[in-house]
């Protein structure tokens, strides 16, 4: 069944869920803003 | 199975990307932006051409080069390619097709008697969405790009949180109270308007829950949190969904062109725009389509927008009140589970990049839109051309053309703070330069005295470079996500709005956007 197992996502998100895109904008949100703050 | 689509595009793209920003780099394309008027983004030109086409051009090589096995690097490595491909759309909108029209327009004024692409508000937002839309339903998008273009709504979800990191306390409180006031008025009368057509249409509890909960709060999100709760069924969704977006996508590209022809302000507009406006994206759209030059609008709508996800809660308390009153022997849900599972994370990544923003680590904690107040002599001495360090104090020749128009104001507050500006040749604290903005809105003095004001009000006022720079990514993050968006909006998504929901969602939308117009217009003062 590996045509299931890799089939995730929606049409909207490659994400399993709302939720887990969520979590994934946090923290490259949360990485950005540390960029910002070292090296600007 | 495996994503990764074997294509030379990838490659090719990264090449083009590289070679148009050395071509800018080494001065060849001179002539190009001096026609098209772009110098000003010449400097993103390069960093983005180099940093988004040396990404391409090292994965563009692996998916030629290498044999992709299923599993996660596959998976995700496949979105790369997509992501390039809406970059590469994004670039062409912005920095080609954008000016260019800009430039056409201005061109076809003396023969049409008006510049079309200001009344069509033809920007690089709009236009790049429109790309988005004409990519996928002519040409469809490319099976090496699909899986990137999934990526389009992480690019939105991580703007509206990096968004968080340019609000201050000040202006939150300001905003925040008429926000809370429109969307609590406009949130729960489109619901309660919703449920009262719904019933009498005889439309089904489940289907008339889930639209209202779509039509009132913030579009998809908030139908799919609700549809639990009134046990809506998938087709119920899909139909709200429809709606929603087809009366977002019009409300998007309407809702700048009503804006203009009303001579709507940044507050204005965003406060229209993110209460009358259906889903958080198009909201998004609709605010960088009415200014794309800036965010102050994009601010103030997503405000507004998260002030409306911020009563989901209450919403979905409501319905499964409404719902099980209505159904007898529906199933009972968890309310605790249904707001904590469904509930936007990226709305409290907002308010935590607001808290971390409101420390001071990114700008002084006191700052307003970006801008702070320092009168230090460090922060007041510029540098010339040369180097050389140059005060920003008012001289002699300024405090001259103020001394000698003292007399015409009169109220003491306001020549209290004139005396200590001549007195000490810059502003001393921050009420004395909003008092003496006053001044200077309501033309007390002639224009000569006006610019020494304005003068000193910006020797004091400083935009930090990290806010400058949030403002820069947030406006990428923004029109990737949207040029993605638009290439998500196919017909047949559309096509599952109709019926009777499409009829409702319809004149409560409608109702939302024009009440919220005329609340705004006549309520609303463009500063606050």
């Amino acid at each position: 069944m590996a045509e299931d197992k890799f089939d995730r996502g929606s049409a909207l998100t490659v994400f399993k869920s709302d939720r887990r895109e969520d979590f994934m904008a946090l923290v490259l949100s949360l990485i950005i803003a540390l960029l910002v703050y070292l090296f600007i | 199975m495996v994503y990764t689509r074997r294509s030379v595009w990838p490659l090719v793209i990264g090449i083009i990307m590289v070679a148009y920003a050395y071509l800018v780099q080494s001065g060849n394309m001179a002539g190009l932006i001096k026609f098209l008027n772009t110098g000003r983004y010449a400097g993103e030109m390069v960093t983005l051409g180099y940093a988004f086409g040396s990404v391409a051009v090292v994965v563009g090589l692996w998916q030629v080069l290498a044999t992709p096995r299923e599993g996660h690097g596959d998976y995700y490595l496949s979105t790369v390619a997509g992501v390039m491909f809406i970059m590469l759309v994004a670039f062409i909108v912005k920095w080609g097709l954008d000016p260019l029209m800009a430039s056409w327009g201005h061109a076809a004024r003396p023969t049409l008697g008006f510049d079309f692409a200001s009344v069509l508000n033809l920007n690089y937002v709009v236009m790049g969405i429109l790309a988005g839309i004409i990519v996928v339903n002519v040409f469809k998008v490319p099976q090496w790009a699909e899986n990137g273009v999934r990526l389009s709504r992480l690019g939105l979800k991580t703007g509206v949180i990096l968004l968080g990191a340019l609000y201050s306390f000040a202006e939150l409180a300001q905003l925040g109270k008429l926000s809370v006031l429109m969307i609590g008025v406009f949130v729960l009368g489109s619901v309660w308007l919703v449920l009262t057509i719904g019933m009498r249409r005889n439309l089904p509890n489940s289907m008339t829950g889930v639209l209202s909960s779509g039509v009132g709060v913030c579009g998809v999100s908030a139908a799919v949190a609700a549809a639990p709760v009134v046990q809506a069924k998938s087709l119920e969704i899909a139909y709200t969904i429809g709606t929603i977006l087809l009366f977002g996508v019009l409300c998007m590209f309407l809702f700048p062109i009503v804006g203009r022809a009303f001579g709507m302000g940044y507050i204005q507009f965003g406060a229209w725009a993110g209460t009358g406006i259906l889903n958080s994206a198009q909201v998004a759209g609709a605010a960088l389509a009415f200014q794309p030059g800036g965010i102050e609008t994009l601010k103030v709508a997503e405000i507004f927008n998260i002030t409306r996800v911020l009563f989901l809660p209450i919403i979905v308390l409501w319905l499964a009140v409404w719902y099980v009153k209505r159904e007898e022997g529906a199933e009972k849900v968890d309310l605790v589970q249904v707001i904590v599972g469904k509930f936007p994370i990226f709305v409290l990544g907002f308010i935590l990049m607001f808290a971390l923003s409101s420390t001071g680590i990114f700008a002084p904690a006191q700052h307003y839109q970006g801008s702070y107040f320092d009168n230090s002599e460090k922060a007041m001495t510029t540098r010339d051309k040369e180097g050389k360090p140059v005060s920003t104090l008012l001289g002699d020749k300024d405090l001259g053309a103020l001394k000698a128009e003292a007399d015409k104001i009169q109220r003491q507050d306001q020549k209290a703070a004139l005396q200590r500006l001549i007195e000490n040749k810059k502003l001393m604290s921050i009420d004395d330069d909003d008092t003496l903005r006053g001044v200077v809105n309501a033309k007390i003095m002639s224009k000569a005295a006006n610019d020494v004001l304005t003068k000193a009000h910006r020797a004091v006022r400083h935009t930090a470079k990290k806010i400058a720079m949030f403002r820069d990514l947030i406006a990428w993050f923004f029109t990737f996500g949207l040029v993605g968006l638009g290439m998500q909006i196919t017909m047949s998504s559309i096509k599952q709005a109709g019926g009777q929901p499409l009829v409702v969602g319809s004149i409560v939308g409608v109702i939302k956007a024009i009440g919220s117009l005329i609340v705004v217009w006549l309520l609303v003062a463009e500063t606050i």
